[in-house]
């Protein structure tokens, strides 16, 4: 672990129980999180992807600590350690109330601009909450920087007494990259941040995104559904599969050399016009994705795994550093 | 240009100029505000107490300062002065003392033992709508119904609103065994026959205005509370509320500043159909006799002697039409807030 690390994330778990019956009795567990470790350092890009539902939002939601929120008898397991200067906070196990001092470091851009901004606020509103809550700013020195922030995502700062159903979806979402800013966070958590928009609008945004990363000296946890996306912008990249974290390792090694056999599988599929892997063979995946809710026992990929072996059943697959910074969740491609 | 220099709306007020469209319902709205305002001012405007007299280069305002027996300015009556016949008195005997009554002089509580008064007296140009059986004046007393009877449902509505907005915005918001435990009362408490339980308590104890209140809200808590408690549960699973978590706003804040607003439409559209529903309450139980204790003007208790006299029209006629064109009103407004919410004029936003 270098020096530069801003957060740790060790064996994290997020477990939901699942309730049924007359007396609400507990009846199963998903898991949608089943202990995951990785790291993000200072000023790094970490691109994560897998497929739906594999647990890319909870885990990034776990790491604000909003979960409980909207699950309160979520069980979460594991640590994800801050480096805050000297300080090391652990936003698995501090409750809302202690973690409240330490929300304006980690932020949030979610995947629905419509849904993430309130619709009877004013953009001028929305942006300047978090420096009402963080910050002494005078209203005036709020309103200073509103503008401000709203120029720097490409808006203008006379659109700031505006509502958000006045705004395109493009434009919503850069006003959720403004609050996310406005307290200078040391983590972005980006859930898909451009899923959601017109393909025509996507590129654009992500590059704002990332002129701005160089700007504020921000890290980001980009999340996304398919590698190609993250290719391109991340410092590392992290594969998931159905709560597992399947790959992790540097951007380049894990599109170029990936290892584990849902890695590959995920990058067959990617449509690139990439002269070294013209010849590359599709591997097609079979079987459908398992539920968290009743995961495989041993390597939960071994329902749809080519080279899977009957030794895959018995016990989970340790996620190992099989080359330097490169982890992988197989004995079998060691 | 002219695009640049719009100011932005907020949903509200962009509803609110839709609601102004709706001729019918804006037009009742206003009336009925403008006369509910007015019905606080009815000591002033419709009564039997002088609201200036000058008596012996003496000023007294009976309105405000309430008994005066009727020796204190020389009238042989006993108890307290009878204005109207002292006004005539002096007017006859062109005295310097003079007094200035309501436009309509008359009081709903003054009956057959003040002396001019008639039971069944039809009506006429001093009684509008006549007298009842026991002499009091219609007119007089319909218009403080009107005043009990919005003040009523307004104070029922709010105070289940406030509750329901408290005790379903919680539910919906925190979930879990609080949610639970709620659910369970509910349940429970909407199965007991209410209205039995209405009668029973109110002819156990005097009911009072505010007795009344209590004894309803205990009632209707429930509907508002389970629509809050929907309002606040599909609220707070949105991106919104958990960026102002994430921000690190407190559960307050988050629910009564970011969720409340957006819980806003049910609310007003329903305020309406309520106050409707605390109208027509107050006048089945006047009507069946336990609702506010007599003399208390209302409409419900003028229907049940009305009835009874069946013969006398202006005694049926007067609380049916009051009755009819308030809450006809009322459902105009209702009408045309629902309307203005309509949601496919903001097809994405609602
Ligand atoms: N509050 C909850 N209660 C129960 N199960 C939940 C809850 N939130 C998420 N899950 C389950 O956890 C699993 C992971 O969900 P999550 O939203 O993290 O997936 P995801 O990788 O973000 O998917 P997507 O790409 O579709 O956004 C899913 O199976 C989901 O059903
Ligand atoms: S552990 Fe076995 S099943 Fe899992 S990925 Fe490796 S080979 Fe496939
Ligand atoms: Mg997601």
């Amino acid at each position: 672990m270098s020096k530069n690390t801003l957060v740790d994330v060790k064996n994290l778990s997020v477990h939901f129980p699942v309730h049924g019956g007359v007396f609400s009795k507990r009846v199963a567990t998903v898991k949608a999180v089943d202990g995951i470790n990785f790291s993000i350092d200072r000023k790094q890009i970490v691109g994560m992807v897998g497929e739906s539902g594999c647990g890319k939002t909870t885990v990034g939601r776990a790491m604000i600590n909003i979960l409980r929120h909207v699950a309160p008898d979520v069980e979460i397991g594991g640590s994800i350690e801050y480096h805050f200067g000297d300080e090391i906070v652990d936003f698995a196990s501090l409750s809302s109330s202690e973690v409240r001092k330490y929300r304006s470091r980690v932020q949030m851009i979610f995947q629905d601009p419509y849904a993430s901004l309130n619709p009877r606020m004013t953009v001028a509103q929305i942006i300047s909450e978090p420096l009402q809550l963080h910050t002494d700013m005078t209203n005036k020195e709020q309103a200073e920087r509103v503008g401000w922030l709203l120029d720097k995502v490409g808006l203008q700062p006379e659109q700031a007494r505006r509502y958000p159903h006045e705004f395109s979806g493009g434009q919503r979402q850069r006003v959720g990259i403004a609050r996310a800013l406005a307290t200078n966070p040391d983590l972005i958590i980006c859930d898909e941040p451009v899923s959601a928009l017109d393909v025509s609008i996507q590129a654009q945004v992500i590059n704002l995104m990332m002129d701005l990363q160089d700007e504020f000296d921000v890290s980001y946890l980009f999340i996304a559904h398919d590698l190609s996306v993250v290719e391109h912008i991340s410092d590392k990249i992290a594969v998931m599969y159905l709560g597992d974290m399947a790959e992790y390792g540097n951007a380049q090694d894990v599109y170029h050399q990936p290892r584990h056999p849902y890695s590959k599988a995920l990058l067959s599929a990617v449509p690139l016009p990439d002269p070294s892997r013209k010849n590359r063979k599709r591997i097609v995946l079979e079987g459908d994705v398992p539920t968290p809710l009743n995961k495989p026992s041993g390597c939960a990929f071994r329902t749809r795994c080519p080279i899977a072996q009957p030794a895959c059943a018995e016990s989970k697959p340790e996620f190992k550093e099989q080359a330097k910074d490169h982890f992988v969740a197989c004995p079998l491609v060691e | 240009m002219p695009e640049q220099q719009e100011i932005s709306l907020s949903i509200l007020k962009k509803r609110w100029l839709k609601f102004k469209t709706l001729k019918r319902g804006y037009y009742s709205f206003v009336l009925l505000v403008i006369l509910y305002i007015l019905s606080w001012f009815l000591p002033l405007l419709v009564n039997n107490r002088a609201l200036i007299l000058s008596y012996e280069g003496e000023m007294y305002f009976p309105v405000v300062s309430g008994y005066y027996a009727g020796s204190e300015f020389g009238q042989d009556v006993p108890g307290e002065t009878i204005y109207r016949q002292l006004q005539a008195t002096w007017e006859t005997e062109d005295s310097d003392n003079w007094m200035i009554m309501p436009v309509y002089p008359y009081s709903p509580y003054e009956d057959i033992t003040v002396t001019g008064n008639k039971m069944y007296d039809p009506p006429s140009s001093t009684h509008w709508l006549g007298t009842d059986n026991t002499g009091r004046d219609v007119f007089s007393r319909l218009c403080y119904a009107f005043n009990i009877s919005i003040s009523f449902a307004l104070v029922l509505t709010i105070l289940n609103y406030f509750i329901g907005v408290l005790i379903g915005g919680s539910m919906g918001y925190f979930g879990g065994k609080f949610d639970l435990f709620f659910q369970r009362i509910i349940e429970i408490w909407s199965s007991l026959p209410m209205l039995f339980v209405i009668i029973i308590i109110s002819s156990i104890i005097r009911p009072s205005f505010f007795l009344l209140i209590f004894i309803y809200t205990i009632v209707n808590w429930i509907g508002m509370t389970y629509l809050m408690r929907a309002e606040f549960y599909r609220e707070k699973s949105k991106d919104y509320v958990a960026a102002a978590l994430s921000m690190g706003q407190t559960n307050f804040k988050v629910m009564f500043k970011h969720i409340l607003p957006n819980a806003m439409v049910p609310i007003i559209t329903f305020f309406p159909f309520a106050v409707v529903g605390g109208i027509s309450a107050l006048v089945s139980l006047d009507y069946l006799g336990f609702g506010m204790p007599p003399p208390t003007p209302s409409w419900g208790q003028m229907l049940d002697v009305g009835l009874q006299n069946i013969t006398k029209a202006w005694m049926v006629f007067a609380p049916i039409s009051a009755l009819f064109s308030t809450l006809i009103m009322v459902v105009f407004i209702g009408e045309a807030v629902r309307e203005a919410f309509d949601p496919k004029v903001y097809s994405r936003l609602r």
